[in-house]
This record gives structure tokens, sequence and C-alpha cells, in this order.
């Protein structure tokens, strides 16, 4: 039990009075202190009429301290009491600074009753000192509570944030691994490309020495040239398979899903509802996590521990004017695509000559086609044309040729469905390293969302399939005007064709703005920026599209915003199902600005001459109009 | 059928050969026009004789291909062929190409989506004999033409 009975009974000894009650009452019986301390008039108190002098004097002879107030608790151990003198009894008859202390048992007659004074009992001494701290930390536990309920409100955003984190990292890890699944595609891909390149350059050395035919010599003597190179493309092609910046597109789409997975678990009607794209001030851009942020500040002023989670949310905030232009790169195969840039045409050869419908320079014209019937009539006419033709069997080989001799072609025929890489894949890759070559689509497959995806990934016109002599060759003096020697002459050009009565002029000029071209176009651009606007809105459904990244042919999660980009969302997606890219409607949905009747879709109308020529005249994109 | 006209054929539209319904001659006159010689039409008849191999190992493809059931492959194929077939004027063997890649992707006729795969094969199997004997008449047109030059 307490130290102080321990001590009691030790220095008790046979009575059980207290060794600091004697001393209280032998310091009194000493009649010098009677001027500082001494017995009171009755003589059942005692008053300390000096404080000081006692406390300096006194209290250190007796008690071993000089501690006034030490004396004073030792006092109420003993149950003394101070005597009041304010209340009924008037002023202190020992004057107002005496402190008069009261035992029952204390008296100055009775010193045979010290014995009964004692030490109140330690527990209830105990109890009231616990009371003591309550009264204290009674506020203490108001504060607690508030900050725990804080806390705990806190700790809830956390686990919600959490959650979110949780969901986004594993759709990142998917999104990643199916990335770097298409990655290894691709390189398996491009490696088989290349070795196929490898077999296909040493086939055509092979076949070059035999000496085919006369009809063939054109396009011998473009394979040569072309031989000669093939080592240069080839390591091309193998620096392009190296510098495949996988990650940095990677990164940037999972950036961009953490933002809109963060607007869509937040809150979709918030999402929906506020402008995403406006100015990054965004008071309302995320309330779900912002208002219970700025309420939580105020909730846990004790703790102020919002940190971590505001910056997140900031960070968000921050991205989203980088949200869109990265997706539009990540939807590019595998690099950037810089089609907006595109300019006019390559300069003028304006000298004259004889016998060629060229000026100073022949046209070099790539002939992307993997159908070699196709290839060899186009290369065809187009050498009968007096251009330079070189042919390339599929889109990669497209690309790697363009690459290898970088501003070598004037003018791309590029089919779009092919084996390994597909031409609007391929076109989008050649923008890269050649923004203002015409590319021209050959395709038999004109409907308005392919056509928008064509000119959207920078094809500046099409060419319908199968195409003519007269459909090739309006095209090239289309789009190389500047090699003509006599741009406009017409009447030349109808010369030219077997069926001039019935082919249209194949200049531009007339059908400039009537064409195909400029619907989808600006359609296809319009469409851009509409989907830059709306994209916050549609986001829980592409969100949702995120959550299925097995199948391959929906390789971006771009894909699902914008049917538009349908055909280039993926160059993965044309290699591996053609099929896949094709709109069901078709045949149903065939260009309404076209104004003539879709000749391929129409079971007789092969008749060349009449539909596919004057389809095709009308089938360019104005190239000022690309620039915009 | 078609031999005793070659002779005439050339720049004229009006003295094209007669090579049947199954050509459209305007299509490949244009091809015809490609040679430097109208007496041994090297490009031409180049053209033609490869276009032959091809289409055979086409046929030969897509009869795997309707074995494995193979319905993405056999719209590849039909597509391919289609494009050749259409570049020199075979109007009979195009439309039945343009109808194996149309049931190879899973639609009927008139584009609209046809689900049931079974039939479509079944359409594939047919057209595949159609067009494999429009084939065999524009070969023998066509080889009567070429050899006879």
């Amino acid at each position: 039990m307490p130290e102080g009975d321990i001590a009691a009974v030790a220095q008790g000894a046979g009575n059980n009075s207290s060794d600091f009650v004697r001393k209280l009452y032998k310091m009194l019986e000493d009649p010098a202190y009677s001027e500082v301390v001494r017995w009171g008039n009755e003589g059942d108190s005692f008053v300390v009429l000096e404080n000081e002098k006692f406390t300096k004097t006194i209290l250190p002879k007796h008690f071993k301290h000089s501690n006034f107030a030490s004396f004073v608790r030792q006092l109420n151990k003993y149950d003394f009491h101070k005597v009041r003198h304010n209340e009924e009894n008037g002023q202190s008859p020992y004057g107002a600074s005496a402190w008069e202390f009261k035992h029952p048992e204390f008296r100055a007659d009775r010193k045979d009753n010290l014995d009964n004074i004692r030490r109140k009992a330690p527990a209830p001494r105990k109890a009231q000192a616990a009371e003591e701290q309550f009264g204290v930390s009674n506020q203490q536990v108001l504060v607690l509570s508030e900050t725990l309920a804080a806390t705990q409100q806190q700790v809830q955003q956390l686990q919600e944030s959490y959650h979110e984190i949780v969901n986004a990292n594993k759709i990142f890890v998917d999104e990643i691994l199916h990335l770097q699944k298409l990655v290894r595609a691709q390189n398996q891909v491009h490696n088989e490309l290349i070795n196929h390149l490898n077999k296909a350059e040493q086939e055509r050395k092979d076949a070059r020495n035999p000496g085919h035919s006369a009809g063939y010599t054109s396009n011998t003597s473009n394979l040569l040239s072309d031989g000669s190179e093939s080592p240069l493309e080839l390591r091309r092609a193998r620096d392009i398979l190296n510098s495949l910046q996988v990650d940095h597109v990677a990164d940037r789409d999972l950036n961009r899903m953490s933002v809109q997975l963060h607007q869509v678990g937040g809150s979709p009607e918030s999402a929906g509802s506020s402008g995403m794209m406006g100015p990054p001030g965004v008071g309302g851009v995320n309330p779900f996590l912002h208002d219970p942020l700025n309420d939580m500040r105020h909730l846990v002023y004790p703790v102020g521990q919002t940190v971590g989670i505001d910056p997140f949310a900031a960070e968000h905030i921050n991205n989203l004017p980088y949200n869109r232009p990265v997706q539009e790169n990540a939807m590019g195969p595998g690099h950037e695509f810089n089609g907006p840039s595109m300019h006019s045409q390559t300069p003028p050869g304006a000298a004259s000559q004889n016998g060629s419908p060229w000026g100073s320079k022949k046209p070099v014209v790539l002939l992307v086609e993997d159908d070699r019937t196709c290839s060899r009539i186009g290369s065809k006419f187009l050498a009968q044309y007096d251009c330079g033709v070189e042919i390339a069997r599929d889109g990669l080989e497209a690309v790697n040729k363009v690459n290898a001799k970088q501003h070598y072609y004037d003018l791309i025929f590029m089919d779009i469905i092919m084996p390994q890489l597909d031409g609007v894949s391929a076109t989008a890759m050649i923008r890269e390293v050649q923004p203002n070559t015409p590319i021209i689509a050959m395709t038999s497959n004109i409907n308005q969302q392919d056509l928008e995806t064509y000119f959207h990934w920078g094809m500046r016109d099409v060419l319908a399939k199968p195409f003519t002599k007269e459909g090739m060759i309006g095209k090239l003096r289309k789009h190389l005007a500047n090699f003509l020697r006599n741009p406009p002459q017409e009447s030349m050009m109808d010369s030219m064709y077997p069926n001039g009565a019935q082919g249209q002029p194949p200049t531009p000029g007339p059908y400039s703005n009537q064409g195909m071209g400029m619907a989808p176009l600006s359609a296809a651009s319009s469409g851009a920026v509409g989907k830059f606007d709306t994209t916050p809105i549609q986001s829980p459904a592409t969100s949702a599209s995120w959550h299925s990244p097995g199948q391959m042919p929906h390789a971006s999660p771009t894909m699902a915003q914008d049917q538009g980009y349908l055909g280039a969302g993926s160059g993965s997606q044309m290699v591996l199902t053609p099929g896949g890219t094709q709109k069901p409607q078709y045949a149903n949905t065939m260009i309404p600005q076209m104004g003539v009747p879709p000749p391929q879709r129409i079971p007789d109308g092969m008749q060349r001459s009449d539909g596919p020529p004057e389809k095709r005249q009308r089938l360019y994109a104005p190239q000022g109009n690309y620039n915009q | 059928m078609a031999a005793n006209d070659q002779n005439d054929d050339g720049h004229d539209t009006g003295n094209l050969p007669d090579l049947g319904d199954a050509i459209d001659i305007l299509t490949f006159s244009q091809i015809l026009e490609m040679d430097d010689s109208e007496d041994d039409r090297e490009f031409s008849k180049s053209i033609v004789f490869g276009f032959f191999e091809q289409a055979e190992e086409t046929f030969e493809k897509m009869d795997t291909a309707l074995e494995a059931r193979n319905l993405d492959e056999l719209y590849r194929l039909g597509h391919f062929l289609k494009g050749s077939s259409a570049t020199l004027g075979l109007t009979k063997v195009k439309d039945s190409c343009e109808k194996i890649q149309r049931y190879g992707k899973k639609e009927n006729l008139d584009g609209s989506p046809e689900k049931d795969e079974a039939l479509c094969l079944s359409r594939i199997t047919e057209t595949l004999k159609t067009v494999k004997a429009e084939y065999a008449d524009v070969e023998q047109t066509l080889k009567n033409f070429f050899n006879s030059t």
C-alpha cells in the first residue's frame, strides 16, 4: 500500500501518531515563534501569522524544507482545514494575511489526542486526484472524439481512393500487358516482314538476271534500283523496330486512363455534367474528390492530414488538358501522327520537255498493293505515263521503303486491306516522316465511315478499285500538278483516254468543291473536335470497354470512343482481322454525298467508263482543306 | 469464241474482241492496251497467266479455309481475288468473290448481318462451286484468246 502507511508504521512504533503532527505540535509549543505561528485564541486551531517568516525560518527548522505550499498540502493530508473568515464571521482575528488551520482533534490542551490525527486514507485521496484529472480531460475527450470522427472519415475517404487506385492499377496492368502483347505481335510481324523482304530481294535479284520480257522492263528497272537500296531499307526497318517507343505510349495511355477512371469512379453524373475540357480551374470538375476534401479539411483541424489526397486530386485535374492529345497519339500505330501539319505539294519542276506529260522531273510513285495482278497492272499504267514506279507488297514494306528513301516518292497509291500492315496504319506511319507526300487510298470499300478514317489518317484521296488507267492518271495529274509540263491542259488528257468521251476530265478544278473529299474530311475533323468535347460524357462507357481489354481487335481503348477512328485505331486490327474493321452497313450507307451511284455495289457496275471514273473524279480531298 | 476478233482489237473501243459476258471488255482492253506489241501481247498475257496462278492458289486456300470453317480467312480470300478479277474485268468471278467476301464477313448479300455461320459456310460452299466454274470458263476463253495470238 501507499508509502505513507509504511512510513507511519515504521516511525509510529508503538503509538499511531504521525511524525508530522508531533512536529507540528512541538513547533507550536515554542513561545519564541508566537509572533509568527501560534495556537489560536481558542486553542483549537493554529495560526500562521507571518507567512514569509514562517516559510523562511521555522519550516526549515522543523520540517526541513521551506515550501509553504508543501506544508499546506501536508496539513491537508492530515485533514487539517484552512479556516475561512470572509463569509459569516467576518475578518480574521489574526489579520488578513494570516492562515488559520484547524483539525477537530488538534488542540493545544490535548497533546494526548495527537494519535487520533492521521493521514487520510489513500484510496479516497487517489480517487479525488483521478476526479480532478477527469475534469481536465473532458474537454480533451471532446476534441479527441471530434478528431477521431474526422480521422475515421478521412480513413474512409482514403479507403475509397485506395479502391479506386487498386481498380485503376488493375486496369493499368491489364492494359500494359495487352500493349506488350501487341508490341510483341507487331515486332514479330516486323521481323517476319524483314525476313520476307530479304527473301523477296533475293528473288528479285535472281529474277532480274534471267531477264524477263519487254513488258516487264519498267518494273524490273525500278526493282533494280530498289534492290540496290534494300540493305539500307532493312537496316532502317530494324532501326524502327528498335526505336519503338512502346513505353512512352503506354505510359500516356495509362495516365489518361487513370484520369478517366477517377472521373468515372468518382461520380458519373458529375463527370457527365461538368465541363471537363474547360479551363483547368476546376471548381466542379470532380466534386466527389473535391468537396468532401474541403469538408475534411475543416473536420480534421486537430490533425490536418489532407495531404496526400489534395495533391492527388490536383494532379489529375492538371492532367485533363493533356488528356486528349495523348489519346490521339496513343491511337497511332506506335507513333505520333502529325497529319494536321501537312503542307502543300512538292516544289514544281517547270522546265519543258517533249514526249512526256511531266516537266523537268518525272514523279516517282510508290504503289502499295498486295495483289500481284493489281500491282502489275497499276505499275504498268504508271510506267506508261512516264512515272517512276516502285511496288510495295504491304503496308510495312511501304513504310520501310519510305523510311529508306525519304522524299524520294512523290506520290503513293495505297491499298487498304493488306497483310502485315494495313494501308491506313501505314499511311499514319508514313505521315510522320512524309507529311506532304500525297497518299491515295485504293479501295473498293467506299463508305462514309471508311473515307473519314482514310482522310483522318492522312490520305489525300481515294482511287476506287478496280482502278482504271484514267482513274489512276487522273489522280496523278491532280496531285502532282506541279510536275506537269502543262498543268491545265485538259484536251491533252482527254486524248490519253480511250474512253475519253465518257471519262471525266481528271483535272481537279471543276470538282474541287463538291466532291467527296470535302464532306468526309470536314466530318472527320469536326468529329475529332466533337470527340474531345464529348469524351468525358462517354467516359463510363469508355472505361467499361477497358475492362475487357482481352480482344486484340479492340487493341486500343480509344477505339471505343469514336468510330471515326475505327480503321486506324490500331494497326494490328486490320492486320489481324481485316473484316473487323468494316462496318456492317457497308452497302447501305454508300456515301450519300457522292451523288453518284456506287459502282462497286451495283451488280453490273463494272462499266468502268461510266461509274468509277466519274466517282473517282469526285473522290478527292481538296488539299488546302486538309492543311487547316 | 473471241479468238477471231483478236486481230482487230486495239485502241478503238468499237473493235474490241468479244470475250463474252463474263469479261468486261472495257476493263480488259485497258490491259491489252498496255501491250507494246499486239503480236505477242507480252504484258497482258503475263498478267492474265499470273492471275490464273493466283486464282488457282486462292481457290485452294478457299477450300482449306472452308474445311476449317474459317470465315475470316474466306472473307480475306474473297476480297483478295475480287480485287484482281475486277482489275482484269472478270465480272462474274469478281461478283462471286464479292459474295464470298460478304458471306465470310457473316453478311447477307444486301449487307445485313447474318449470324448463322453454318448458313454462311454453306452459301460459300455453293458460291465457291459457282466461281470455280465461272473461272474455268473465263480461263478457257482467255487461254484461247492468248494462244491464238
